[in-house]
């Protein structure tokens, strides 16, 4: 636990005020991705995404992960969330180096840091032990199937110990039985460790089920529409009235927000 | 049931094996046939007079030396040439591959001389180089070996066929980077020279290694065209010519025997190293 959160459950991790993007396209034309978005995020909050294909979520992701800056308004990071630090991303495709096994991947940022190769390993053992890839250290990605990728690209991300995990849509490409065990998967990830979670998806069930909070995005260009608390026990029961009843409430924001 | 299996899988290996023979074993059949019945060996040999050379491969032929010797300075040539040709391409390529600057300054420069055949270099290189060998580079006159026969201008032309598929070829590795590689490397804290060390070199390496593979292959064209070219005095290229001067037709079929399986073999060696350290390419996830 870093100490400088222990005490601050309303610490700011990310604030963005007024922020906008744009983009010159290949044609020479602005394209304008984000336009005005107003966001904040706390200390422990695990924030779902939600909203349409193409409408700069993943804009805001790589705003976030300092990857891109934003044309207009202020995004700031709060104090112990440095880029190349203490942020990770996992991204949708190409999440692991394919050229490196699964436990050098997960190493990658240990031994980026000038960690000795034997703790090295030990560290990232124990974090494809937690991801449920005990056995698979030495395969390469290719052999694995897309829900071991995830799971290995998570414990890639988590080697770091980031302050802040960014995913992109990290289940979108994995069969139904398969999303649901990673989704629980990181829910006990998520309450072992304390780690904030910026989460994007475009399925409204995957967000719900998932988030303290859901914000519904709209666009293009992309702008924040509604925000949900969901304060449902753990683990949550698709099935349950209050689950459903907000499945419709989001969903009907999301049909208002797309233009 | 084991045996069985066992003996099916063996007599199916002897017929793919014996498939794969049978072109080889009819063409030396016809060769044979048709030589004999020619009945003038110094035009076209029977079979069994090239393998009677190529059973003798110490035998000294007049004062061009053997088939074996003059092999080996040629490898020994191209080997010099091609790690020289391996280190600056590489170097350049990852350079320019790197920063914009060098490549716009490098590149047209590269497009010009790119074309141009190897062997136009040789005597240009004869006359800069003389025939100074490697030893003498290094203030020996004379050493009594091989290396007395690897001459600095045969080098250079070497360097020259095998320097730009390597160049090209890692340029386009490095510059075919995917940018979520560089990204994911630098969210996990990897710093610009981590990011070359650990994403550019190891994601371009299945181009690095197709261009050498390329390159080791115009290394081998090369050094043949090059010895047979008037002012050349060793090497299989050479002997080759030599003999067809003396219209020794059995001692040129196996020169090409040589040459043919010498080629083939480094091709093969490389794809194994190919094998061996990039399975992953083509199947990135």
């Amino acid at each position: 636990m870093r100490p400088e959160f222990a005490s601050d459950a309303n610490h700011t991790i990310l604030q963005l005020d007024d922020v906008g993007k744009t983009f010159r396209s290949d044609a020479g034309a602005d394209v304008t991705a984000l336009a005005s978005v107003d966001l904040t995020i706390r200390q422990g909050e695990f924030v779902t995404l939600v909203g349409a294909t193409g409408c700069g979520k993943t804009t805001l992701l790589d705003l976030a992960a300092g990857i891109t800056e934003p044309s207009a308004g202020h995004l700031r990071r709060g104090s112990g969330v440095r880029l190349g630090q203490s942020v990770a991303y996992v991204f949708q495709h190409y999440t692991l180096f394919p050229w490196r096994t699964t436990l050098t991947n997960v190493a990658f940022g240990l031994q980026m840091r000038g960690i000795g190769r034997r703790q090295a390993r030990t560290c990232a053992m124990e974090l494809l032990a937690r991801v449920g890839l005990a056995g698979f250290e030495k395969g390469r990605p290719h052999e694995l199937s897309g829900g071991m990728r995830q799971r290995a690209a998570i414990a890639q991300a988590l080697a770091i110990e980031p302050v802040l995990l960014l995913m992109d849509e990290p289940f979108g490409a994995v069969d139904d039985a398969t999303r649901a065990e990673l989704q629980r998967m990181l829910v006990d990830l998520w309450q072992d460790r304390g780690m904030t979670i910026l989460f994007v998806t475009h399925n409204i069930d995957e967000a719900i089920l998932l988030g303290t909070r859901v914000v519904v995005f709209g666009g293009p260009p992309g702008r924040v529409v509604r925000q949900f608390d969901i304060d449902l026990p753990r683990p949550r029961d698709r099935n349950m009235k209050p689950f459903t009843n907000l499945f419709l409430d989001v969903r009907q924001a999301l049909a208002g927000g797309l233009d | 049931m084991e045996t069985a299996k066992h003996t099916e899988n063996r007599s199916g290996r002897l017929i793919s094996l014996l498939t794969a023979a049978a072109p080889l074993l009819v063409l030396l059949l016809v060769w044979q046939l048709a030589a004999v019945r020619l009945g003038r060996p110094w035009i076209f040999p029977p079979v069994t007079r090239v393998l009677e050379q190529l059973a003798h491969p110490l035998r000294t032929h007049y004062a061009s030396g053997s088939l074996l010797g003059n092999t080996s300075v040629s490898l020994l040539r191209v080997l010099i040439g091609f790690v020289l040709a391996a280190v600056v391409g590489i170097s350049l390529g990852v350079l320019m591959g790197s920063a914009r600057f060098v490549r716009r300054t490098v590149e047209p420069l590269i497009e010009i001389l790119r074309p141009l055949c190897p062997i136009a270099w040789l005597p240009f290189a004869i006359a800069v180089f003389k025939l100074r060998t490697v030893p003498q580079l290094f203030g020996l006159a004379y050493t009594r070996t091989v290396w007395d026969q690897v001459q600095l201008g045969m080098i250079f032309v070497i360097f020259v066929g095998g320097f730009f598929p390597i160049l090209t070829n890692t340029l386009d590795g490095v510059t075919g980077v995917r940018r979520s590689y560089v990204l994911l490397a630098r969210t996990l804290g990897a710093s610009p020279a981590q990011v070359f060390r650990h994403v550019y070199l190891p994601a371009a390496m299945p181009q690095i290694l197709t261009g050498l593979r390329q390159g080791l292959g115009l290394c081998w064209f090369v050094i043949i065209a090059a010895e047979m070219m008037i002012g050349s005095d060793s090497g299989i290229g050479y002997l080759l010519m030599y003999a067809a001067d003396n219209a020794a037709m059995d001692l040129v079929v196996a020169a090409m025997f040589i040459i043919g399986i010498v080629g083939a073999s480094l091709n093969f060696l490389m794809r194994r190293v190919m094998h061996r350290f990039v399975s992953w390419k083509g199947r990135e996830v």
